[in-house]
């Protein structure tokens, strides 16, 4: 049996009078990368806030790290290492990029590793460097995406769950951040990926899981999904 | 000639301590979205504080200053928790009427102690005499601790952990709590460091005027007026704010009734909602 970090149990949460998940389970292995599919609005990111703690679960188990956090709140999650960065960047946007990585390492546990996880952010994103003085939110799309995952990585993630990585950025900005997930990887980052685009988290991942409309789809190794016909009808609902 | 310049220099002196008033309210408004209508009352805390500190209890006036600080944290504090924390991020009329409760509430304790008759705390300062004018030692005093009170804020927001986390939380409350910031504790925090600006800003106006129980109002739409000025949320700002506010009410002093002042100030008011919705002096730091 291997190392389960994050194992989700039937996840079920939603917004006032809208249950968005039935029963979402997942387990994401210690140093692997796994992702999670599906099409928009197929509850993705209402997966991932549930995880998180941003929204409270109605029912369901989040397990991380042999502990039930399920009723942990967002900061207290971070603190342990179960760290998201959120869909559409949310930056610090009037902060300098400093602070911004130094909100990251807010947590105690994260206070004690800042020097050196800063050395090894700006090693892997030598333009946060140059630009440690700018604002956040004078940066490109880009720009901000590599900010949102270092800020990311200076609370020193158990496992970093990214959501939408490529969504509205440039193809070769793609390129570069696929780059920076593959060095991650294997530096031994555990990593639970979010994607609309298919072809980009087959191609990185070990294990996919795919949902439609709340509920698990199908599941299995990246390169068994990628040939599998069902997942096209997971994404356009035929 | 000098007689202008004088109420000009005693304007600006005032001011800075109005500029104080606002940063209370200012933080408090841009960090939470909440906008404290008990901000008057606290003010009036911090006068009376002084009262009590000189009649009740002996001490030098100056001691209410610290002891105000500390007081206003605390009370903040327990103010959130009553008050503010189950309204965040409801609609802005539920944090509005829950504040003015509390005002009701503070105002009808302070009439039913001390009434609404007019107290007044003289404080002996040695003073500065000029071509026949004289600057009262106590507002060159007050107007410095404000300017050093705002300095040492500036110093919290810009160069702790614990102000930066204060400024997190302001610029996006949901990642701040993705990063492992205990955003509620913060604004609690928050709440309590408006209450004890706003309360300290009190005690110095306590120093320079007599006070009644209700002159909190009148405070409390200068410090509206300062944060129009001023812009949301920026302590440089508010200060700035202040000063100008002092300086209008300087120069238009030797002019007319005083009566008309508050006329100017808020014609003042509506003019820059007008003209500057976003400050005159709410520029971003590069």
């Amino acid at each position: 049996m291997s190392d389960i970090l994050l194992q989700v149990d039937g996840l079920e949460a939603g917004y006032d009078d809208v249950q968005v998940l039935w029963g979402i389970s997942l387990k994401v292995e210690r140093g692997a990368m796994t992702t999670l599919l599906g099409a928009n609005g197929a509850g993705k990111t209402t997966t991932l806030r549930g995880v998180i703690g941003s929204l409270r679960p109605r029912a369901g188990r989040v397990m991380f790290a042999g502990e039930d956090v399920t009723q942990l709140s967002a900061h207290a999650k971070a603190a342990r290492g179960l760290v998201l960065v959120p869909e559409g960047r949310q930056l610090f946007s009037d902060m300098t990029v400093e602070e911004n990585l130094e909100m990251g390492a807010y947590s105690p546990r994260a206070r004690q590793h800042f020097k050196s996880q800063l050395e090894k952010v700006f090693s892997l994103f030598p333009r946060l460097e140059e630009r440690r003085r700018q604002k956040a939110g004078t940066f490109s799309g880009g720009e901000q995406q590599m900010l949102a995952i270092a800020r990311g990585l200076m609370s020193v993630p158990e496992i970093l769950i990214i959501d939408e990585l490529s969504l509205g950025l440039a193809p070769v900005v793609v390129q570069q951040l696929v780059e920076t997930l593959k060095a991650l990887k294997a530096a031994g980052v555990t990593i639970l990926l979010v994607e609309q685009n298919l072809h980009l988290a087959l191609a990185l991942c070990d294990y996919a899981y795919v949902i439609a409309e709340g509920r698990p789809f199908l599941e299995g190794p990246c390169r068994e999904v990628a040939a599998k016909p069902e997942i096209r009808q997971a994404y356009l609902g035929l | 000639m000098f007689g202008i310049l004088a109420s000009v220099i005693d304007g600006i002196l005032v001011g800075a301590v109005y500029g104080l008033a606002a940063m209370g309210l200012t933080l408090i408004w841009g960090v939470m979205n909440v906008i404290n209508l008990a901000h008057g009352a606290i003010i009036v805390i911090g006068m009376f504080l002084l009262y009590i500190i000189v009649y009740s209890l002996g001490l030098h006036p100056y001691v209410a200053i610290p002891a105000m600080i500390v007081f206003g944290f605390l009370f903040g504090i327990v103010l959130y928790w009553i008050a503010v924390h189950r309204v965040i991020g409801q609609a802005e009329l539920m944090s509005l009427l829950s504040t003015f409760a509390v005002n009701m509430v503070l105002i009808g304790l302070g009439t039913a102690v001390w009434s609404t008759s007019p107290y007044n705390v003289p404080v002996s300062m040695p003073s500065i005499s000029l071509h026949g004018y004289t600057f009262t030692g106590t507002h060159i005093t007050a107007a410095i601790m404000a300017v050093v009170i705002a300095g040492l804020l500036y110093v919290l927001l810009y160069h702790t952990r614990i102000g930066k986390a204060v400024r997190a939380v302001a610029n996006n409350r949901e990642a701040a709590e993705l990063t492992g910031i205990p955003t509620t504790q913060v604004l609690a925090m928050a709440f309590g460091l408006g209450v004890a600006l706003a309360g300290v800003s009190g005690t110095l106006i306590a120093t320079l005027f007599p006070f009644t129980v209700l002159s909190g109002d009148a405070y409390q739409l200068k410090s509206f007026v300062v944060t129009v000025l001023g812009g949301l949320g920026n302590p440089a700002g508010a200060l700035l704010g202040g000063v100008a506010l002092g300086l209008i009410e300087g120069l238009a002093t030797p002019f007319m009734p005083v009566s008309w002042i508050p006329v100017v100030e808020f014609g003042l008011f509506v003019f820059c909602l007008i003209a500057f919705p976003r400050g005159i002096f709410s520029f971003t730091k590069a």
